[in-house]
């Protein structure tokens, strides 16, 4: 059987290779989606959760371009909380607990759903090229299937090998199968493979666990969802539990650390600092008394508990030992085991900010193979490099939100300007325009690709073009309209000199929410909440947004400066030799991109600078 | 990118790099890729001629023309990409010090595909190949331009890295403290150890206060770089010229050290032991310029301004001249400090030279006649200390001499401030960090991480040629 008939090959049904395939359905493209277990699309290998710090605002922002993770979590989460409340907006974060095998299913049937997307069963086994182009995929099974495109989200699955003390499994990710051949391609078409590690804590079954000794954390109410196409609704929440380690806990990991394959010597590669296993942060912070672990649930049906922080790849009959010091685990039994896994990847300095491959034209990889870790961030290079597929079959430029205006920005950025040694995760403080990019605006800021791609439907886009323009009647309303101070409660020390003052300027206050003006408003003012917040984040932020404004058109100007694909870079003359390597490993595609690479000095930019010129004006 | 940047990678720049005139030795320098070939090509030496310049070994021969004639008798250097002045490969020929033969063997070396280099030029490659950061490339021309003791030695301590040292030292502490609140940003529900809250505030209290004494510091490094400048004033007929040409018959005159800044002949410059120091007549103002009365004072007063110390002088044979004196100083309130002197004490008597000194003692002013000389070397010890109390211990500190310098660590502090009001005001971290990061961008801006040509363009600009 000879598949032909795809515009583009998407290779893995992880979070990155759906909402590739997804996103090139919505640009009217269709693909084959090739993964190794068609039922397994889009599963949550770890932690059964969605969100978090930095990471919810990729979700937001792949929402608003009209991806299906922020769906998926909001019809099959089972808590959701608000993180960070305490801080300002900017840096909230939602997170919900998923039911991971709902979620699953959720998203198995929104891809069923799609006429243009074909999930084909099968495990790649080459990269096919033409005239230095891709051109397809043999499977190992030896089918070939032909397309000008291919994107690769091969996830955790390429050489796949999972360490368990000193036993060593070829797996994917637990009880399932790795691919083993594609690496190879990979390296005979002259690619860097590397190796990386990442890990899981053993699961739990609820029914031994005694959640009177632990904290109980209940979700949210109402539940603050992640898609901007949910509507609210009332759903059962279930709480997860916080627990303690003990000094038991430590005295036996302690003593079995040379058992863990990451302290044997077993695995080599780096895993994330962020991350830790348990051996290690007890070895590593061995004077505190204890660590914390949240006891999350893995979904309605089943009484599946993650402990999160625990990961390990301890022996089991230690991790059973172990895990049974936590407070509450006394008696608990383990349903599997923690591992640690490594696999291989391709190191991010091979890809564009588009994330095609240097090497070779029409080739893409997505998620985990740059060596990233994470749902979110997967999802998030999926939906990029699915957009971008299309508009490299179109011929067109390439998509590439930057840096001061979003996450998937920073996060690009960040790879091709920067060598992985640990896998990538998203931060809120690697985004030095973090006040701009919030949650909350994380439609205003990606609105205009959404319809330019057509990846929202135009109704959408009408109706948030009525909510931006409500939003700016009140920002302007509420600059204008002024109470005495003497009506303020509990803030008037801010304003002493004043006899009135804006509600604007109350919103400026640390702490001061939209809830607390709205009872200022009067009849005729009065407007929704959600217009309302809105508008009073905006101005929250609005002057350390102006003093910012500045930097932000000096990094777009230097972002401007392009630098011609085909310059050199290996044949620079002038340069310090570090700095040539480094240019020419990275091959960046903008002086301010070659500015962020590491080790690059300001010299080095000026000569850089020189070079694109002359190469500029002797070509024209 | 101006002519100044231009090709630094490709094009082989040459200057000679001393002073115009005559003298024992001249010196040429050439940087960039085709130094060695430049050199190799003109240079040959006395013994051996076949071989070539070798790096770092001082080779004695002759430079020989397209014609084969021989143009001087030099010695010539190499020296390596990395280890050089520039960081680029770079040669130096010592010839005979006139100006002819030195213009001659440039000629040559220009004629061989040498570019002559741009004021300051050499300096911007050294900083550009990441030999130098911005500060010390600045402190290169402040030690260039020194001509007192106080200027040679803060250029001196700039071009060691004590200033840049500083700077890093306190971009550190802002990151470590940035740090801190990052994490509890990006891991809220960890339960990692950041340090307290006051903690902070302390350190961030300590950084301001190190900065702010930086920025303070530049109210002496303007005067070690620009000089300490004295505005000699008074009535009509007060003797303000005949002072002003008393203490410059005292004094070691000097050129300005900011070029430019001499504003006229009204203005000459001393060494006041070791400290650049000018003296502005302000009499000189009416009668240079012929103007009306009214605006030649207010270009008076804009001179006192401008200065670090006014002297005001008053004649003392008048009969009312304290309640003068006394009219005069409310003038000069809020301008700047005022020394006060008494002059013609020559044409008093006894009974009355010693009403003089009772009212001067009121001032702490200095009695003088500047026809008989008297009190006139007791007046210079006092200006030295007057003008050497402006000034800080250099052995111990360090002092911002730029302008610029000043402006960024202005911002920085500003921001600081900032970040430590939140703290106390409890504003939420995202915000403090954003101050923070603020502050770190400015310092960032002195040192020169932050790739930004304008500044390069100001700072380069006020170099001389040949450096
Ligand atoms: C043990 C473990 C622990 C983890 N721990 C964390 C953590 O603590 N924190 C965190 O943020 N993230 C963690 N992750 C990472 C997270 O699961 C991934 O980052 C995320 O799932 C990556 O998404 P992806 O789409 O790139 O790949 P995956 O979700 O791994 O999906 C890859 C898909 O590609 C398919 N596939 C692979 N190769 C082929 C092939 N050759 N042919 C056809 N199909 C193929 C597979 O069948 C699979 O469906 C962990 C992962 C594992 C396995
Ligand atoms: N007797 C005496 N005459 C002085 C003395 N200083 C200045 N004069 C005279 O005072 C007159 C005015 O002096 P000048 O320096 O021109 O005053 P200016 O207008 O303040 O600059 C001149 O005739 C000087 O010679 C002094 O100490 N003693």
């Amino acid at each position: 059987m000879k598949h032909s008939d795809f515009d583009i090959i998407v290779v893995g049904g992880g979070h990155a290779g759906v909402e590739a395939a997804l996103a090139i359905a919505r640009m009217g493209k269709t693909s084959a989606l090739l993964t190794m277990d068609k039922t397994k699309l889009a599963l949550m290998s770890c932690n059964p959760a969605i969100g978090g710090l930095g990471k919810s605002h990729i979700v937001k922002e792949i929402d608003a371009l009209g991806g299906v993770m922020g769906q998926a979590i909001d019809a099959t989460g089972i808590q959701f909380r608000k993180l960070n409340l305490s801080r300002g907006p900017a840096v909230w974060a939602t997170r919900a607990q998923a039911d991971r095998i709902g979620y699953n299913k959720f998203i198995c049937d929104f891809v069923a759903a799609q006429s243009k997307v074909t999930v084909i069963e099968a495990t790649a086994g080459d990269i096919l090229t033409e005239q230095g182009r891709v051109s397809g995929i043999r499977t190992e099974d030896g089918q070939t299937i032909l397309a000008p495109a291919v994107i690769i989200c091969s996830g955790t699955f390429l050489g796949g090998l999972i360490h368990i003390g000193d036993k060593q499994i070829p797996s994917g990710r637990r009880g399932e199968k790795g691919a083993y051949k594609l690496s190879q391609s990979f390296r005979s078409l002259g690619f860097e493979v590397g190796r990386l590690k990442t890990g899981t804590p053993p699961r739990l079954d609820g029914k031994t666990i005694d959640y009177s000794k632990c904290e109980a954390q209940p979700g949210l109410e109402p539940p603050p969802f992640f898609s901007y196409r949910s509507k609210p609704r009332e759903i059962k929440q279930v709480p997860c539990h916080l627990t303690y380690t003990t000094v038991a806990t430590k005295e036996i990991i302690l003593a079995n650390l040379k058992k863990s394959a990451m302290f044997s010597g077993q695995i080599h590669s780096r895993g994330p600092r962020y991350c830790p296993s348990i051996e290690d942060k007890i070895y590593r912070f061995s004077d505190k008394p204890r660590q914390h672990i949240f006891l999350e649930p893995e979904g309605n049906g089943t009484d599946e508990i993650y402990p999160n922080g625990f990961s390990t790849s301890l022996p089991a009959d230690v991790q059973h030992d172990a895990i049974r010091t936590v407070i509450g685990l006394e008696n608990v039994e383990m349903t599997q085991a923690g591992y640690a896994i490594e696999y291989d990847y391709c190191p991010s300095y091979q890809i564009k900010p588009s994330l095609e491959t240097h090497r070779l034209p029409g080739l893409f990889l997505a998620g985990q193979i740059n060596g990233t870790s994470g749902y979110e961030e997967a999802a998030g290079l999926g939906l990029i490099a699915g957009i971008n597929a299309v508009l490299y079959l179109q011929n067109e430029p390439a998509f590439i939100p930057n840096r001061a205006e979003s996450y998937l920005g920073v996060m690009l950025d960040d790879l091709v300007s920067h060598s992985t040694t640990e896998p990538y995760r998203m931060f809120t403080s690697r985004a030095e325009y973090r006040l701009r990019l919030r949650e909350d605006n994380a439609r205003d800021r990606m609105i205009e690709y959404a319809r330019r791609y057509s990846l929202i439907p135009e109704d959408d886009y009408r109706s948030f073009e009525v909510l931006q323009k409500q939003t700016r009647a009140a920002i302007a309303m509420l600059e204008k309209k002024y109470i005495a101070v003497s009506q303020l409660d509990g803030y008037a020390e801010y304003f002493v000199k004043r006899q009135s003052i804006s509600l604007a300027d109350i919103l400026k206050i640390p702490g001061v929410e939209y809830k607390y003006i709205a009872k200022f408003l009067d009849n005729g003012d009065r407007i929704d909440n959600e217009i309302l917040e809105r508008a009073s984040v905006a101005i929250k932020y609005s002057g350390y947004i102006s003093k910012q404004e500045r930097e932000v058109e000096k990094f777009r100007r230097s972002e401007s400066q392009k630098i011609p694909a085909d310059l050199p870079f290996e044949k620079l003359t002038g340069l310090r030799n570090e700095a040539r390597e480094k240019f020419a490993r990275f091959r960046p595609t903008s002086l301010g991109q070659a500015s962020r690479i590491e080790g690059v000095t300001v010299g080095d930019i000026a000569a850089l600078s020189i070079h694109v010129r002359k190469f500029t004006a002797q070509r024209s | 990118m101006d002519s100044h940047t231009q090709d630094y990678c490709r094009e082989t720049i040459a200057a000679i790099i001393t002073p115009p005139g005559e003298g024992g030795l001249g010196a040429i320098r050439i940087a960039g890729p085709d130094s060695a070939k430049i050199l190799n090509s003109l240079f040959k030496p006395a013994h051996d001629p076949e071989s070539i310049a070798g790096y770092f070994i001082l080779r004695y021969g002759y430079i020989i023309d397209s014609h084969g004639d021989t143009v001087d008798e030099v010695t010539a250097v190499m020296m390596p990409a990395g280890r050089s002045y520039t960081g680029q490969e770079q040669a130096e020929i010592f010839c005979h010090g006139g100006q002819f033969v030195l213009k001659r063997i440039l000629k040559e070396i220009i004629d061989r595909g040498a570019r002559l280099a741009e004021p300051g030029e050499f300096t911007r490659r050294a900083f550009l190949a990441g030999r130098i950061d911005l500060t010390k490339a600045e402190a290169v021309a402040d030690m260039v331009a020194a001509k007192t003791a106080f200027a040679y030695e803060s250029a001196k301590n700039n071009l060691m890295g004590l200033f840049s040292e500083k700077i890093n030292s306190l971009r550190e502490q802002v990151i470590d403290i940035l740090a801190e609140i990052e994490a509890s940003v990006d891991y809220p529900e960890e339960d990692i150890e950041t340090a307290d809250r006051d903690e902070m505030i302390a350190k961030i209290g300590n950084i301001i206060s190190l900065v702010g004494e930086l920025a303070a510091s530049y109210r002496s490094g303007r005067i070690i770089k620009e000089g300490f400048r004295i505005a000699v004033a008074g009535r009509p007929n007060a003797g303000k010229s005949s002072l002003f040409n008393a203490l410059l018959n005292q004094s070691r005159a000097i050129v300005a050290p900011v070029p430019g800044t001499t504003r006229d002949y009204l203005t000459e410059w001393i060494d006041l032991e070791g400290i650049a120091v000018s003296l502005t007549d302000t009499a000189g103002l009416r009668e240079s310029q012929g103007v009306i009365e009214k605006s030649g004072q207010d270009a008076a007063r804009q001179i006192m301004k401008d200065s670090n110390l006014i002297i005001w002088i008053a004649d003392a044979s008048r009969k009312n001249f304290a309640s003068e004196i006394e009219i005069d100083l409310k003038k000069l309130e809020g301008l700047c400090p005022v020394k006060v002197i008494l002059n013609k004490i020559d044409k008093l008597s006894l009974k009355r030279l010693k009403a003089a000194k009772m009212i001067a003692r009121g001032y702490s002013a200095v009695v003088i006649s500047c026809k008989t000389r008297e009190g006139l070397d007791n007046l210079r010890s006092k200006l030295v200390s007057l003008v050497s109390g402006s000034l800080p211990d250099l052995t111990d500190g360090l002092v911002v001499t730029s302008e610029r310098h000043k402006q960024k660590l202005d911002l920085a502090l500003e921001s600081l401030k900032q970040a430590e009001s939140d703290f106390k005001q409890n504003q939420s971290p995202e915000i403090i960090a954003f101050n923070l990061r603020q502050s770190i961008n400015e310092i960032d801006e002195i040192s020169g991480r932050i790739y930004n040509e304008e500044i390069l363009d100001r700072i380069f600009e006020k170099f001389c040629i040949g450096k």
